[in-house]
């Protein structure tokens, strides 16, 4: 987190969940940056990253998990999904070699 | 005797690479794969944070570089 604010980049973590939820998430694991709350799937489809899954005999959908560096033009720089989405490391590399002005 | 249990070991594992082999197409199905790649323009939103605000992508244009971390749910390891 350190090295992002250095960079001067933001995270910005966005779910289906309910901006109530996420806030008790955000104070359950202590992070400081904005949750956002996609709760009509609007977003994730934007992005076509909406995953559906049955659970129980009905579909349900949520975010296929991936993450953006978008510099400071609105240009994704970095695109990263699943098990490499986990690991941040490799969107701070890449912020950390964006300009910072 | 010996060879006879060989035959069933491998037929267990060729039937244990076809079970697993229809769990990752079946897994497949459902993955998105986002279109969007690096070089595009990342579409605009607006979001509610978690105090109920409504948070604009473009609220950090020419001011700060983005990670978007889309994870699966909160109060999960997703």
């Amino acid at each position: 987190m350190a090295k992002l604010e250095a960079s001067n980049a933001i995270v910005l973590g966005i779910s289906i969940d309910s901006p109530a939820a996420n806030n008790a998430f955000a104070q359950k694991i202590g992070v400081t940056f904005p949750l956002l709350s996609d709760m009509n799937r609007k977003v994730l489809k934007q992005y076509g990253i909406l995953k559906m899954e049955n659970v129980q005999k009905e579909e349900y959908g949520w975010a296929q998990r991936t993450t953006f560096v978008v510099d400071k033009q609105g240009v994704i720089r970095q695109v990263e999904e699943e098990a490499s989405a986990i690991n941040p490391n490799n969107a701070v590399a890449v912020c950390t070699k964006l300009p910072k002005k | 005797m010996h060879c006879r249990h060989l035959k069933t070991t491998i037929l267990a594992t060729g039937l244990l690479a076809v079970l697993a082999a229809g769990h990752v197409l079946a897994q497949n199905v459902n993955i998105a794969h986002t279109s969007l790649k690096a070089g595009d323009m990342a579409p605009d939103f607006t979001l509610l944070d978690n105090h109920w605000n409504p948070v604009h992508l473009s609220d950090y244009r020419g001011k700060k570089n983005v990670v978007l971390a889309f994870y699966v749910l909160a109060f999960t390891e997703g």
